[in-house]
């Protein structure tokens, strides 16, 4: 986040979240000691692959899922302690568009009776105001009226994820987790998405965090993005400085990985040996420390996210401050 | 034919006769492949991309699919015209096939090892006891400890399930791999792995590869020659460097500027506007020309020819510009 923005208060912040499941083999840490914070009309890409606890993340800051521990401040209100009446205006206030737009809709619904759901429910609307709202958010999404009556499986999957994205602003939002929008959708489909969302941040300053396992998308959409490793934040910094300057050994490995586009320049792929461990009951030290070539015995300890350099945070004991 | 061609694919058309229609999957596809290379089959879904590598190996589900026209000749040999016992003989030993979903690709009542045996033992007529040996030293070769050989399906993570799939595939040494989009359901960091292991594998074993995937990144790293596939018809086809130096259809080109670039920093994305064609209703014409900022009323006549722009680099557009467009 730019200095200009120290001194506001953020639309979210989060303080030492966590959220544990208790399965049979132990206590699984899907989110571990998480903090951020989001500016208004800013959006936060949140990175790392499949298991690293980015849709339980999601969910959990939007309390869809109850937190273990931690705080969440939606515009100053600690959310995990709202009663029901007051979290009906938080759901008003923060959404949720889901990644696959084939089973998050119901098929027994039309398009324009799934888009009228969150108006009627949250706001109370009905009558020629609810059907004129619908088209409404039919238009602004980029679905023909003539697709109003026509049931989800009929469409594709970038119309489908218009549906969810119009459910999603119908009830005007603050703020929006996307958890994997776009990863359903073919790129000239998924282009056409981005772009729309792009479009509706700037025309209601919205504030999103955008959930990917996609860098490229990733460093499209995002103004800050954070690095997470099984349950853990381990970087975070502004997008660009992220690409130009990684600092945590799994967020260079995960950049190297990319297969790009220039076929001249002969890339040195840096290979990652192994793969993740298991989440459940995790040791004290650093969870990378098994795939990492920098590994010493100070891994085996916990890790503390500092600031490095001016907005850039890692969590490894071997990355020097500048 | 003065080139060593593994494979020749002739206009080939492939049809699903389904309740509602009939969808035309593949619609005229000529290509061919040379002994060591590896061509890479780039499109989004439902371009046709696997039904082209089902028809090679004769797997498609018939019905409701139907070859209606073409040939497919793999080492000179009509597949077309082979009895299906002949066909059996090549499918796993000649011809092998990387499916797309590891999960789903492993019989989960099998332990893996037997699944890798069970190839070599049915085709290179050894003993029960050679196969296991071989299958054994199979799963070394693809990074997995031996030991692992009497686990099943469901004890292996992804990136490991993909890695006995990939030791099925190469277990008898096949001349010509299909591998359809073989890292698609991986992670980055896994996909690395894998793309690693088949390049090395490839380079060992001397095998031709077709590669399908909507992913450029992984055809810049992997592929010699590059088709690219729109609604069952082969847009453009051509060297790597023909492709991302040189690309000359609207449709490449359109699919390079809706990627996000790592190297760049764009405000919006350039799209292409509007959806793809309906297979069951194709434009008679182009079927791009509907999303065609160029089209005109020539392009929806009919079925456009591929040119040769330069040696090796064949366009199917009627507006081809002069310079192309490079990434």
């Amino acid at each position: 986040m730019s200095q200009t923005n120290q001194n506001e208060t953020p639309i979210l912040e989060v303080q030492n979240l966590k959220k544990y499941f208790n399965v049979s083999a132990g206590t699984l840490h899907a989110v571990d000691d998480v903090s951020f914070k989001i500016y208004k009309g800013k959006t936060l890409g949140v990175v790392g692959e499949s298991g690293c606890g980015k849709s339980t993340l999601g969910r959990t800051v939007l309390h869809l899922l109850e937190s273990t521990s931690g705080k969440i401040f939606f515009e100053g209100k600690d959310i995990t302690k709202v009663n029901r009446h007051e979290l009906t205006q938080v759901r008003r206030d923060m959404q949720f568009i889901f990644q696959d737009p084939f089973s998050s809709l119901n098929p027994r619904k039309t398009v324009g009776e799934a888009i009228a759901d969150p108006l009627m429910l949250l706001k109370g609307e009905k009558g020629s105001q609810l059907f004129e709202d619908v088209i409404r958010m039919m238009d602004t999404v980029g679905l023909a009226r003539r697709l109003y009556n026509t049931y989800p499986h009929e469409l594709d999957g970038g119309r489908r994820q218009r549906i969810g994205i119009a459910r999603a602003i119908s009830v005007n939002p603050k703020f929006i987790v996307c958890d994997e929008p776009v990863s359903a959708l073919d790129v000239s489909i998924q282009a056409q998405v981005l772009n729309l969302m792009l479009d509706l941040q700037e025309a209601n300053d919205l504030t999103y965090i955008f959930i990917t396992h996609d860098m490229s998308v990733v460093k499209y959409i995002s103004d800050d993005i954070c690095v997470m490793y099984l349950g853990q934040v381990v970087e975070k910094c502004p997008s660009d400085e992220l690409f130009a300057n990684p600092l945590h050994p799994y967020t260079q490995a995960l950049l190297s990985a990319i297969p790009l586009l220039d076929i001249d320049q002969e890339v040195k792929h840096e290979i990652l040996q192994g793969e993740l461990t298991s989440p459940i009951n995790p040791k004290p030290g650093c969870r990378f420390a098994s795939r990492c070539k920098y590994a010493t015995a100070k891994c085996k300890e916990p890790q503390e996210f500092r600031e490095v350099s001016d907005g850039h945070f890692v969590a490894c004991c071997g990355v020097t401050g500048q | 034919m003065a080139k060593d061609n593994i494979l020749e694919i002739e206009n080939l058309y492939v049809e699903y006769d389904t309740d509602d229609g009939v969808v035309k999957a593949v619609n005229g596809v000529s290509l061919s492949l040379e002994r060591g290379e590896t061509l890479g089959l780039v499109g989004e879904t439902g371009a046709g991309k696997t039904t082209i590598a089902r028809s090679i190996l004769r797997i498609l589900p018939v019905p409701p699919a139907k070859v209606t026209q073409g040939t497919i000749r793999f080492e000179g040999q009509d597949l077309g015209k082979i009895s299906e016992a002949e066909m059996r003989k090549l499918r796993g030993h000649k011809i092998a096939m990387i499916f797309q979903d590891p999960m789903s690709a492993l019989n989960p009542v099998y332990t893996v090892g037997s699944q890798i045996a069970e190839g070599i033992e049915l085709h290179q007529k050894v003993s029960k006891a050679e196969a296991a040996k071989r299958a054994g030293e199979m799963l070394e070769m693809v990074g997995i400890p031996r030991e692992r050989y009497t686990d099943y399906p469901n004890q292996f993570s992804g990136g490991m399930k993909q890695r006995a799939v990939i030791a099925i595939a190469l277990a008898c040494n096949p001349d010509l791999l299909l591998a359809d989009e073989p890292t698609t359901a991986l992670d980055v960091t896994i996909q690395a792995q894998v793309l690693e292991l088949m390049e090395q594998l490839r380079d060992k074993l001397g095998t031709s590869l077709i590669m399908i995937t909507h992913d450029f990144g992984i055809v810049a790293r992997i592929c010699d020659r590059v088709a690219v596939v729109y609604a069952g018809q082969v847009m453009e086809y051509g060297s790597k460097k023909d492709i991302f130096k040189d690309c000359r259809h609207p449709y490449t080109m359109g699919l390079f500027n809706s990627l996000p670039k790592l190297d760049k920093n764009e405000k919006r994305l350039k799209t292409i506007p509007g959806l793809m064609p309906n297979p069951m209703d194709l434009p008679k014409g182009c079927p791009f020309a509907p999303r065609c900022q160029n089209a005109t009323e020539e392009c929806m006549k009919g079925r456009i020819e591929p040119k040769e722009v330069t040696p090796g680099h064949f366009v199917s557009c009627l507006y081809i510009p002069e310079r192309g467009m490079s990434v």
